[in-house]
């Protein structure tokens, strides 16, 4: 924050002080040389102290560039995912919240599915619609058009124009430009590959689950060469080194999720050996039990924090703060 | 002798300039900042667009937070707006909403709580998520933190808490830093409020509902010569936009709230998003704004900065 400086007010000026003490002419100017010096600092020091919002002009990254990362866990590009789209700046899970993730050169938008009443998809997180429209109910009570009928609201929870698009909007939207990972998708999965491949958007989308190996592949097994499959593994439970050796050696993911409450866990050590093994590694930034406190609010006060991920290996970020990541990202040479 | 009066001068020198170089105020030998807004809103011009941010930069931070303040006073914003309410033991806080469910991780209403139970909680950021680590701020906690930075628009207080807030402002040294605002008519404030009127920056709402604007701009005027009114209008024939002119040409300075389209007959942010700035920020200050309340504060402020509008330091 930096900011909570003291009131200071002083009355006196340096140069009344000057003149009130008795000193000879080369003195004084010495004097108010120096102080003019030391003034002139301060000014300087407050400059660079003020954040530069001057927008980083990406350039603009294929969607071919930003898959070959996805699956390139050895490269140094770290990607970065915004976590409901540009939320800040748009309804959460809107399309102009992905759109805005787009402009931006965000690499992939992550987004919640769940399914209407009338078994139509809908990019949305809740359960119930009441927090981010100004209607009321479960998702699962409400048909497709009657949800249309709603308006998405901002920050504020006052309404703006923008309406709960359909995960088929979503996609269209993001195809060829921006990856997707669809979050509340796993148990509606057959539903969403579907709207996948009529989107034709397959190699854009990543899908997680809190499963081992064999439980995906029972479950999941016929669309596990179709989409990215990315396990999600808390390293607060047992036997996190086995479910992630057997992924790594019977059917290696395009990358491991890993959530760090604190940073004594073992396996933290062994990312850059993942990595080497074909595994992309990714942590969200977004709170302190995901990043052993190595959260995006921390980073606002300072970007310098974002650094614990490269010193870790981490080459995934999931963050609430795609600008501020961006822009340390690209200060550091590890995103276009 | 001499020589020793020459180190001691010497040192005290530089003991002082070290001080001086660590307190920092916004303006090293000129006037606070606080002190040429408000020049600029007394006297306002035409090279000069004050920017109002609503709420605080709440797409940054918690909406009326401490945060979302400190992260306006960093983007050169002139006034920060934020909602004031009085908790159950007397104390004011920062909260729009008359419950603290909506932002904050707990529930109840304000009035129905005391400041250690708000302390409690903590505020939720502008997704909903919970787990920030911020608190309700209290008034005196902001006044403190914006004092010779950032002019504070104090909301919610109207005709109903406006002793309370005084007493922060005076404690705190501000009375010249917050602007109260408030929808009553002149007759009313004057009989709740008496003399207290006279002490502080008082910004009168014309709304909609406000039954004559003509009337209620002329009592006000001639009962306590306010020099800025917030202005809104739900369309370009209503009464109120009329105001805007006459205000004009007294020099009264005018406050227009793009936020939302009843406010400014659809000339709102996000019409700037859409249609570019020229289309609503443009289009109020054609048609007389001297300030404009914003929730697109960086926005704004680098399309008044394009226009040639943030002129504040040729000021006398």
């Amino acid at each position: 924050m930096g900011g909570f400086h003291p009131p200071f007010s002083y009355t006196l000026t340096s140069y009344d002080l000057l003149i009130k003490l008795r000193t000879p002419y080369y003195m004084k100017c010495f004097y108010i040389l120096v102080a003019i010096l030391v003034l002139g600092s301060c000014g300087n020091n407050k400059n660079k102290d003020k954040t530069d919002f001057v927008e980083s002009s990406p350039q603009t990254i294929s969607i071919q560039q930003k898959i070959a990362n996805l699956k390139n866990s050895r490269n140094k590009e770290v990607l970065v995912v915004a976590h409901r789209g540009d939320w800040r700046n748009a309804p959460e899970n809107s399309l102009q919240a992905i759109q805005n993730c787009i402009d931006m050169g965000v690499d992939m938008v992550e987004i919640d599915v769940r399914e209407t009443k009338d078994g139509e998809l809908v990019v949305i997180h809740d359960r119930t619609i009441d927090r981010t429209t100004k209607g009321k109910g479960y998702v699962k009570d409400w048909t497709l058009d009657s949800l249309k009928t709603l308006n998405l609201v901002d920050g504020l929870g006052v309404e703006t124009n923008h309406k709960i698009p359909t995960l088929e909007e979503a996609l269209l939207l993001a195809k060829d430009k921006i990856l997707v990972n669809l979050d509340k998708s796993y148990d509606i999965f057959d539903k969403c590959f579907e709207i996948i491949q009529r989107t034709d958007t397959n190699d854009q989308v990543v899908i997680k689950g809190v499963k081992t190996r064999e439980e995906v592949e029972a479950e999941f097994g016929e669309y596990m060469d179709k989409v990215y499959f990315m396990p999600v593994i808390g390293l607060a439970q047992p036997n996190t080194k086995q479910i992630v050796d057997d992924y790594l050696t019977h059917r290696l993911p395009v990358a491991f999720e890993f959530i760090i409450p604190q940073d004594t866990i073992q396996l933290i050590g062994s990312f850059n050996e993942i990595r080497k093994k074909g595994a992309s590694v990714w942590v969200n930034s977004l709170w302190p039990l995901h990043n052993a406190g190595h959260d995006d609010e921390k980073a606002a006060l300072d970007p310098n924090i974002y650094e614990w991920y490269i010193d870790h290996d981490v080459d995934i970020i999931q963050t609430d703060r795609p600008q501020l990541l961006l822009d340390y990202l690209r200060s550091k040479n590890l995103h276009r | 002798m001499r020589n020793n009066i020459r180190k001691i001068a010497a040192v005290s020198f530089m003991i002082l300039f070290g001080f001086l170089s660590f307190a920092q105020t916004d303006n090293n030998l000129e006037e606070y900042r606080t002190t040429r807004i408000l020049k600029q809103i007394k006297s306002p011009s035409k090279d000069y667009v004050l920017a109002v941010s609503h709420r605080g930069d709440w797409r940054y931070a918690p909406e009326n937070s401490l945060p979302a303040i400190e992260r306006c006073i960093e983007l050169g914003v002139d006034i920060v707006e934020i909602d004031v309410r009085l908790t159950k033991d007397g104390h004011l806080i920062a909260m729009h909403d008359e419950t603290v469910n909506r932002t904050t991780n707990g529930s109840g209403k304000v009035s129905e709580l005391t400041l250690d139970e708000i302390r409690a909680f903590r505020l939720k950021n502008a997704c909903g998520i919970r787990g920030s680590k911020i608190q309700v701020p209290t008034l005196e906690e902001i006044m403190n933190l914006t004092r010779n930075k950032i002019m504070v628009n104090l909301d919610k207080v109207e005709g109903k808490t406006v002793k309370e807030a005084y007493r922060i402002l005076k404690k705190t040294g501000t009375t010249e830093q917050a602007i109260f605002k408030g929808r009553e008519t002149v007759q009313y404030m004057r009989q709740k409020y008496g003399s207290l009127m006279d002490s502080i920056i008082y910004m009168p709402i014309l709304i909609d509902n406000t039954g004559n604007a003509v009337q209620f701009v002329e009592d006000y005027d001639k009962e306590l010569s306010p020099f800025a009114y917030e202005v809104t209008f739900e369309s370009e024939s209503s009464e109120n936009f009329k105001q805007i002119a006459a205000l004009n040409r007294k020099g009264i300075f005018v406050l227009n709230i793009a936020l939302w389209d009843n406010l400014v007959a659809g000339h709102t942010d996000e019409l700037s998003l859409l249609q570019g700035p020229e289309a609503s920020w443009g289009w109020l200050i054609e048609n007389g704004a001297d300030g404009i309340m914003t929730d697109r504060p960086r926005e704004l402020l680098e399309y008044l900065k394009s226009k040639g509008l943030r002129n504040l330091n040729n000021k006398r």
